[in-house]
């Protein structure tokens, strides 16, 4: 023996025992522990005249699963996997081979036992075990026969325990691979492939799995098994389904729709515009409309108004440009889209009017004609009462020839003059309705037309003493209507309200009130007056052609043209009488319902 | 002894013209333009018949007929009424019922309607006057 191995020898003999990173203990059948090295005193502490049980286990009394003692009896060596305390009292989990010490009279008086601390290794491996079961997703490891070696909780949960069966027999319904399996590219390439795949559950229902085939190899050699997990997307396809089709709904009725839709985002970016959209504002196909040129089509204000509002704002009649600058009559709805009280951007509906104006303009022509077409039948009694004037001019001067009564003759002459005046009279009013005449819109000051009439009617009053006043309380915003329309209309209704007093019981004192005021957003013009009112059968007929009390001295006609011309500014006409006591005539103009003041070139078109 | 009738109609100029008629036919006659003189009008001429226009300014010769039907002295007067309404426009008994308002009331003796004819006119009178 050279004398490096002597050293060697002293060295293992002397140093060995502590060096090795396994902690060693020597115990005897008293359980007493007798030596042990460095490791072992690391791990669990000071061990001197302590028992095995106390220092691995902190125990009082042997363990009852105690495999020690039974190596001193068999002299078997055992490995056991244990769980005691470390030397700070934590709980350790360590490997225990324990390894009978046999002399030659075949008697044990030692254990030797060595021993491992697993503790961190166990804890991962429970971690991955952990994770490998409740990730949420299956989880299925493949052989390169496409049998299923482990499955995760989870895949057994939905597919039952699959384990050493074929993965497309079990899962897929199939006697053959499927054709494109992720698991089989991955075998072929070694790279990770995903896939869809279309699953029998084990409650018998087909779902959809999104799947993902990785190799299971370590450092890239090579590998036997691939690891699948896949993830039931039944319930997103669905979903994903089912907004598609929304999605296509809305844009085909979106596309499909008669009022023109405009949506534009945050960013006031235009979004959708579709096909009506682009009729009304006469935008090319293939034209993407800009923020500008919406900005110049529907007005900025508007804009800025709906995005100000916490809902809709309507606009029942407004004009808003085509993208070459030609205005349109149109009823816009702009509506704040918020999702969660975010603003999100801005939609607009928008409704042609140019069709509705039309038809309104023809109805009111077919009104117009309806009215003509009375008249004529109305004009025979019009005309009736001419002739009773002239017949009886007539026979007052044939009667007052022959009776050589001159005075008869007089009067004959003067109610045959007077009664042709009528006529011309009747004949210029009757043309005047008959053509309908073109209605002039301007911007009035709605209070200034009852002022002129009351001014042209000042001194007539005055002559018969009936007290005319007009009163015009709350300032009015000047509004687009016919002037001179409106001029006629109340010179009729004071006209009358003067004749009402003049023929009503009371001999002086009586007063006529017109008012000029705004409500609820409509102009309202009344003509009110305390002389002798309407009975039923006058009611009745107030509105109707050619319907007069005054005999010869009205045509009937005027309170007809007065309603005419409110109706064309889409207004209204009511009227309340009482016998004796008098009557009143409010004429209410909506102005959302006015006439368009605008020189438009299509209307002058339409206008012969 | 000649019969006495009240015509009533606001217009002038037919008063004028039917009261020179009606004289030169030997009636005497008186009219009345404006409802206020209407009833003391009649109590003091005690007419035979009246010729009572419907349209009139302030008060309808409907509502005259029915004070005149419902007096204590004077329903059983004959009345011709008179209108520049024609019988598409409600001047038919069956117009005039509607217009009453009121199924006790009877209907006037006379419907005419303007222009007038003086013969016409008269024979109406002479009729209705020679059935009382």
């Amino acid at each position: 023996m050279n004398i490096s191995s002597q050293q060697l020898d002293i060295w293992i003999k002397d140093q060995l025992f502590n060096a090795i990173p396994m902690g060693i203990a020597v115990i005897d059948k008293d359980y007493n522990l007798v030596m042990a090295n460095g490791s072992f005193e690391k791990m669990f502490g000071a061990w001197k005249n302590r028992k095995c049980y106390s220092v691995y286990k902190s125990r009082d009394s042997v363990c009852p699963t105690c495999k020690g003692s039974i190596s001193f009896e068999d002299g078997v060596p055992r490995v056991s996997q244990e769980v005691g305390f470390n030397k700070n009292g934590r709980m350790t989990r360590y490997i225990k081979h324990t390894i009978p010490v046999i002399q030659e009279d075949g008697s044990i008086p030692f254990l030797v036992e060595m021993t491992t601390d697993i503790t961190e290794i166990e804890q991962v491996r429970r971690e991955h075990q952990l994770l490998f079961d409740q990730v949420p997703c299956s989880i299925s490891i493949i052989d390169r026969d496409m049998r299923i070696v482990k499955c995760n909780k989870r895949m057994q949960e939905i597919f039952g325990n699959l384990e050493g069966q074929l993965c497309y027999e079990a899962m897929n319904d199939r006697r053959d691979i499927c054709v494109a399996c992720p698991a089989k590219k991955t075998f072929e390439d070694g790279k990770m492939h995903s896939g869809h795949s279309i699953v029998t559950k084990k409650d018998g229902k087909t779902a959809h799995f999104l799947v993902r085939a990785v190799p299971l190899s370590f450092d890239g050699e090579y590998f036997d098994q691939v690891m699948e997990m896949s993830v039931d997307v039944t319930q997103t396809l669905k979903l994903e389904q089912e907004l598609k089709i929304a999605h296509t709904f809305m844009e085909i009725m979106i596309d499909a729709s008669m009022d023109g839709i405009i949506a534009v985002d945050q960013g006031r970016n235009v979004r959708i515009f579709n096909k009506a959209a682009r009729t009304i504002f006469n935008v090319p196909e293939n034209h993407r409309v800009t923020k500008s040129e919406l900005n110049s089509m529907i007005s900025e204000e508007f804009i800025e108004q709906v995005s100000s509002e916490m809902t809709h704002v309507s606009l029942p009649e407004t004009t808003v440009q085509t993208l070459d600058g030609k205005p349109r009559p149109v009823r816009l709805i702009g509506t704040n889209l918020r999702v969660d009280n975010n603003y999100m951007g801005i939609a607009f509906s928008i409704q042609d009017l140019r069709e509705l104006k039309q038809l309104e303009k023809e109805k009111l022509e077919s009104e117009r004609l309806a009215a003509v077409g009375q008249t004529v039948a109305g004009l025979a009694h019009g005309v009736k009462n001419l002739i009773s004037g002239l017949e009886g001019g007539m026979y007052m001067l044939n009667s007052g020839m022959n009776k050589s009564n001159i005075e008869r003759v007089q009067e004959g002459m003067e109610m045959l003059v007077r009664n042709i005046g009528r006529i011309s009279l009747f004949v210029k009013e009757f043309l005047t309705f008959s053509k309908g005449r073109k209605i002039r819109v301007k911007k009035s000051q709605p209070e200034m037309v009852a002022d002129d009439v009351v001014e042209l009617y000042a001194e007539n009053a005055k002559r018969v003493d009936i007290e005319l006043t007009h009163t015009c309380d709350n300032a009015i915003a000047s509004a687009p209507m016919d002037y001179e329309g409106m001029h006629e209309c109340l010179t009729n209704l004071v006209g009358n309200a003067i004749d009402a007093c003049r023929f009503s019981d009371k001999s002086s004192g009586c007063h006529v009130w017109v008012r000029t005021f705004e409500k609820d957003k409509a102009i309202v013009y009344e003509v009110e007056d305390d002389g002798c009112g309407m009975d039923y059968e006058v009611k009745k007929k107030v509105f109707t052609n050619f319907f007069t009390t005054k005999g010869l001295g009205g045509t009937g006609l005027g309170l007809l043209t007065t309603q005419k011309i409110v109706q064309e500014h889409g207004g209204t006409i009511t009227m309340e009488s009482e016998e004796g006591k008098g009557t009143i005539f409010r004429i209410s103009l909506p102005r959302n319902r006015l006439p368009i003041l605008i020189e438009d070139n299509e209307q002058d078109d339409n206008t012969p | 002894m000649s019969k006495k009738i009240v015509i009533i109609d606001d217009e002038p100029d037919i008063c004028t013209y039917l009261t020179a008629a009606l004289e030169d036919y030997g009636f005497n006659s008186q009219s009345v333009h404006d409802h206020q003189s209407f009833m003391p009008t009649i109590e003091s001429v005690q007419p035979d018949l009246i010729i009572l226009d419907i349209m009139m300014p302030g008060r309808s010769g409907i509502s005259m007929y029915k004070e005149l039907k419902n007096h204590k002295t004077y329903p059983s007067v004959a009345v011709i009424m008179m209108s520049g309404m024609s019988a598409e426009n409600e001047f038919s008994p069956e117009g005039v019922r509607n217009l009453l308002h009121d199924a006790s009331i009877p209907l006037p003796e006379g419907f005419l309607e303007k222009p007038i004819q003086i013969p016409e006119l008269i024979q109406m009178i002479n009729d209705i006057l020679s059935k009382e």
